[in-house]
């Protein structure tokens, strides 16, 4: 390994290392400076993946531009939670090094994830954060809610672990290879039992992404974890499984089967998450079956692959990430000794608490892709995309399904402008520095990248083929 | 020279930036009303004196005919998005009647707004901006942002400040214009992704896009979604149950902006979009578009006859005359889309003083129901006096603006259809019995309840005579106006035959 290499990995090696760093600080000195420590090691990772621009391979990990994209991105909204989680867990009283040490674990492991060039460094590196949501969901002791969300977690990630590591099994089998570049160019027959070992990948990365029908676990994790797990979880990590979905695709080389499953799960998740986002009174739920529906665009994009879906669905997750970073945000800096979350406590918040409510409605208009708000771009993209691939059906499916999820969007924002509370306001918390910071950013970037999407544009170009 | 300065980005932003004028003000409401409408008679400011430049800018080419200024920038060329805005005849005399109508609103709205007033300013500031994008956009994407942009603030407005089923109104009239939008947007990236399948070019501008070479199927399909967009602003029957709703529960500001404006976005959109992108579908389209506008002016004139809300029935009326607005562009022919151009402007002049007017006689009686009122003639002649006028307008009296669009609208259109014409002849003479009844009941009948109202004030006395005015200019000497959209009307139709 030469000096190069090790440069390149650096910001993998400050969080894991800083995980562990963090765990010792924690025994060394406890209710130290743990979240200012686990944020200065979060941000260093941060500026070591854009100032040192090197590009490095090396056995199961590969340093490419797409990987440093994804690292951006992925620390950035590490960051935000990171914020928003150290006001929260002290509120929550959710004490100690664990929550910190996890945290920069998970993001080690997304990290892994995005830059893997075999199937175990992929397989280690989606495990790894998974496995670090299972302790970050059920992080609150004695929560009943946590518990629950936290086992049904476990045993949803576990079966999909298990089809994950059955289709890479077999994909193996077939191939004898896990190298992604030789699976990918090994141009012969697509055997069955390497197709019979795709097909359980894919479901297992629906997992990841919870796309329909492997969804079922969401609404129930999003509502139990704790807010500040649930804005990373329902970001980051569906941000480096899209990735590392993204890796595994050419795998399939030139199959048609690809498109069809991947053109049912789009409809079936667009359609499934917004109607039922439509009923739920608990704002949590709400976002999580839409998250559903949101991943049903991105994998319209993908359906549309060879158009220029890849750089839409890539565009479309950061603009969703965004929006879901200060949505449950918006959710964690308000919850005090009970989570902030049913329909009803949003009664009048515009008013109560302008920036909490100017963020949860700018994230509701750009998620139902309302111009100038990020959202818009991201629709546009999918579906010029979609268009471009010929998904005539499919785009029109969508964008008929969007117009229910503007309706449940919008709901909230009258709630918050339009009704009056039943009780009478009592203002709102006020939010410490570091809470304002993680609202205003993702709230920025909303704007920002609804006004002038250019530059990340030109950036996706660059990246993606 | 005057046409390299960004003239038409200050026209569309200066509203916008205004708003950064009333953050300091946040608390401090009085001020904040005089800031913004400092802002907006700014803009009409800016806007009359691009109308007293207009012969002068006609001399200097631009680089599409009939266009006064333009401007033109890369704005996201991965999605092939430019900042094209142009300003024709046609979008001055609609950038005139934005920026006065918005001057109007807020005039109005300075007693009647007290809570959360400065919040209300500032998207009323917005939403100016919005408008003005849309009148002046001419890339197709840039548009649909603007005609997206404007609806936001709309949507606070009538939830915000409204009264009776003011959620119901507001989330009604975002989803049923979203609906339109959604489809018109798969519409445009179609065409967009067509025109760069032929031409190689990916671009979304509209001088671009006219020359897509598409067969007639295709052109069915993309103009029926850009129809149905705009069918809905319109609002076209059975497109309109959005409208009435709206109305009802909006404050007046709400109401002479939907009214003025926000219809005439969808009647723009389809004279500069819809018609010169698909002319072989529009074709087709046309009796259906005459059956709709004829069955829209019997059936709001009808229902417009039953309703015991003032303001409701101010709201059906609106539709039924811009029954007429649509007639005329379905004609397709030099004078009628004249008529129906100085209709638009027409129609936001006199709904928007009739809804003014009945927004102070709210404030007066809180009431709206015609059977409370009577004998207001004896009470308060000068508000009366201003209704009977306007509702004179609203029944096309001569001398007055709206016998000028409608006389426009039906001479023009007598060659092609007559059949449409007779029967339009008809329906004119429906909104003389309702307007008849509601001034009768309101104005001249005797005393119903006995209300204590005092007359208008000075401040709205200034907001109807600059709408008198307005009425009488263009019923009096509509000749500079049809000037103004001569040239465009002519190239619209093609050259005049």
């Amino acid at each position: 390994m030469t000096s190069r290499d090790i440069m390149a990995l650096m910001p993998l090696i400050i969080l894991a290392g800083g995980c562990v760093l963090v765990l010792l600080a924690g025994a060394i000195k406890p209710g130290g400076y743990l979240y200012e420590f686990a944020g200065a090691l979060i941000l260093s990772a941060l500026f070591s993946t854009l100032l040192l621009p090197v590009d490095a391979a090396m056995p199961g990990l590969a340093i490419t531009p797409f990987s440093r994209f994804c690292m951006l991105a992925l620390t950035s909204a590490g960051l935000v939670a990171l914020l928003l989680a150290s006001a929260y867990n002290r509120r929550r009283e959710i004490f100690g090094e664990e929550y910190p040490a996890t945290f920069l674990f998970a993001l080690a492991g997304m990290g892994v994830a995005c830059a893997a060039t075999d199937l175990l460094m992929l397989f280690l590196g989606l495990e790894a954060f998974t496995f670090a949501f299972y302790i970050l969901v059920a992080i609150k002791r004695g929560s009943s809610k946590g518990g629950e969300a936290g086992l049904k977690y476990l045993l949803n990630g576990t079966l999909s672990a298990a089809i994950l590591a059955m289709g890479m099994a077999l994909v193996y089998a077939a191939r004898g290879t896990l190298k992604l570049a030789e699976l990918a160019s090994s141009n012969g027959s697509q055997e069955p039992l390497f197709l019979a070992g795709g097909c359980l990948i894919l479901l297992g990365m629906a997992f990841k992404l919870s796309l329909v029908p492997a969804h079922l676990w969401t609404a129930d994790v999003y509502q139990g974890a704790p807010a500040p797990v649930t804005a990373l979880l329902s970001t980051a990590s569906k941000g480096a499984s899209l990735a590392a979905l993204l890796l595994l695709l050419p795998l399939f080389g030139a199959w048609h089967g690809l498109h069809d499953i991947l053109w049912l799960l789009a409809l079936l998740s667009m359609l499934a998450g917004n109607m039922a986002a439509l009923v739920q009174s608990n704002l949590k739920r709400m976002l999580a079956w839409s998250s559903v529906g949101q991943m049903g665009y991105v994998a319209l994009a993908l359906v549309a692959a060879p158009a220029g879906g890849l750089r839409a669905a890539v565009f479309y997750l950061v603009v969703y990430a965004t929006a879901g970073l200060a949505a449950f945000g918006v959710i964690s800096v308000l919850s005090d000794e009970q989570e902030f979350e049913t329909i009803e406590d949003f009664h009048g918040l515009g008013y109560r608490n302008p920036l909490a409510g100017a963020a949860l409605a700018v994230a509701m208009f750009s998620l139902a892709g309302i111009p100038p708000t990020a959202g818009f771009m991201g629709k546009f993209a999918v579906f010029a995309a979609a268009l471009r691939g010929g998904e005539f059906v499919l785009a029109l499916i969508g964008i008929l399904s969007a117009l229910v999820a503007v309706y449940f969007y919008l709901r909230i924002v009258v709630v918050m402008y339009m009704k009056t509370a039943a009780a009478p306001l009592e203002r709102g918390r006020t939010l410490n520095w570091a809470e304002t910071v993680a609202l205003i950013i993702p709230t920025l970037i909303m704007i920002l990248l609804g006004v002038y999407p250019q530059p990340l544009l030109e950036l996706m170009e660059k990246i993606l083929p | 020279m005057l046409a390299s300065y960004p003239l038409l980005t200050i026209l569309i932003f200066l509203p916008l930036a205004g708003c950064l004028l009333l953050l300091p003000l946040w608390n401090r409401a009085p001020f904040a009303r005089l800031a913004a409408f400092g802002v907006a008679a700014a803009e009409l400011a800016f806007a009359g004196w691009l109308y007293s430049m207009w012969r002068e800018l006609e001399k200097v080419p631009t680089k599409l005919p009939g266009y006064l200024l333009m401007e033109d920038t890369a704005w996201i060329p991965s999605f092939g998005i430019r900042y094209t805005v142009g300003l024709d005849g046609i979008s001055l005399l609609m950038v005139m009647l934005t920026s006065f109508t918005f001057c109007v609103a807020l005039a109005v709205s300075w007693r009647a707004i007290k809570e959360r007033a400065v919040l209300f300013l500032t998207l009323m500031l917005v939403m100016e901006s919005g408008i003005m994008g849309v009148f002046l956009s001419l890339d197709l994407a840039l548009f649909y942002l603007f005609w997206e942009i404007m609806l936001i603030p709309m949507f606070f407005l009538i939830g915000v400040w409204g009264h009776g089923r003011k959620i119901y109104s507001t989330i009604k009239f975002f989803l049923f214009t979203m609906f339109g939008s959604l489809l018109m947007l798969l519409a445009i990236i179609a065409l967009h992704l067509l025109h760069a399948g032929q031409s190689g070019v990916a671009t979304f501008a509209l001088p671009e896009l006219m020359h897509t070479r598409l067969p007639l199927n295709t052109q069915l399909w993309l103009f029926a979604a850009f129809f149905l967009a705009f069918a809905i602003k319109f609002p076209l029957f059975p497109l309109h149950t959005w409208l009435p709703d709206a109305h009802t529960d909006a404050p007046t500001a709400g109401s002479v902006v939907l009214a003025g404006l926000l219809l005439k976005t969808g009647s723009y959109g389809l004279i500069r979009f819809g018609y010169p992108l698909f002319p072989l579908a529009a074709q087709a389209f046309t009796p259906l578009f005459y059956t709709l506008a004829l069955l829209g002016i019997f059936y709001a004139s009808l229902v417009a006859f039953a309703q015991e809300d003032m303001k409701r029935l101010i709201a059906y009326s609106s539709i039924g005359h811009m029954g007429y607005v649509a007639i005329g562009i379905a004609a397709w022919q030099p004078v009628a889309l004249s008529g129906s151009i100085l209709q638009m402007a027409n129609h936001g002049v006199t709904t928007g003083a009739l809804f003014c007017l009945i927004g102070m006689l709210d404030e007066r009686a809180h009431t709206r129901d015609i059977a409370a009122f009577g004998g207001l003639w004896g009470k308060i002649p000068l508000w009366s006096f201003f209704f009977l006028i306007f509702s004179l307008t609203s029944m096309g009296v001569p001398g007055l603006n709206s016998f000028v669009g409608e006389f426009l609208i039906l001479a023009g259109t007598i060659k092609q259809s007559p059949v449409v014409v007779v029967l339009s002849f008809i329906g004119i003479v429906l909104p003389l019995i309702y307007m008849v009844r509601l001034v009768q009941e309101v104005v001249f009948q005797k005393e119903r309840q006995s209300l204590v109202l005092e007359d208008l004030c000075s401040r709205e006395m200034a907001i109807l005579t600059a709408l008198l005015l307005l009425d009488l200019w263009v019923g009096v000497h509509p000749a500079p106006l049809l000037d103004m959209i001569h040239l465009p009307v002519q190239l619209l139709t093609g050259g005049g035959q």
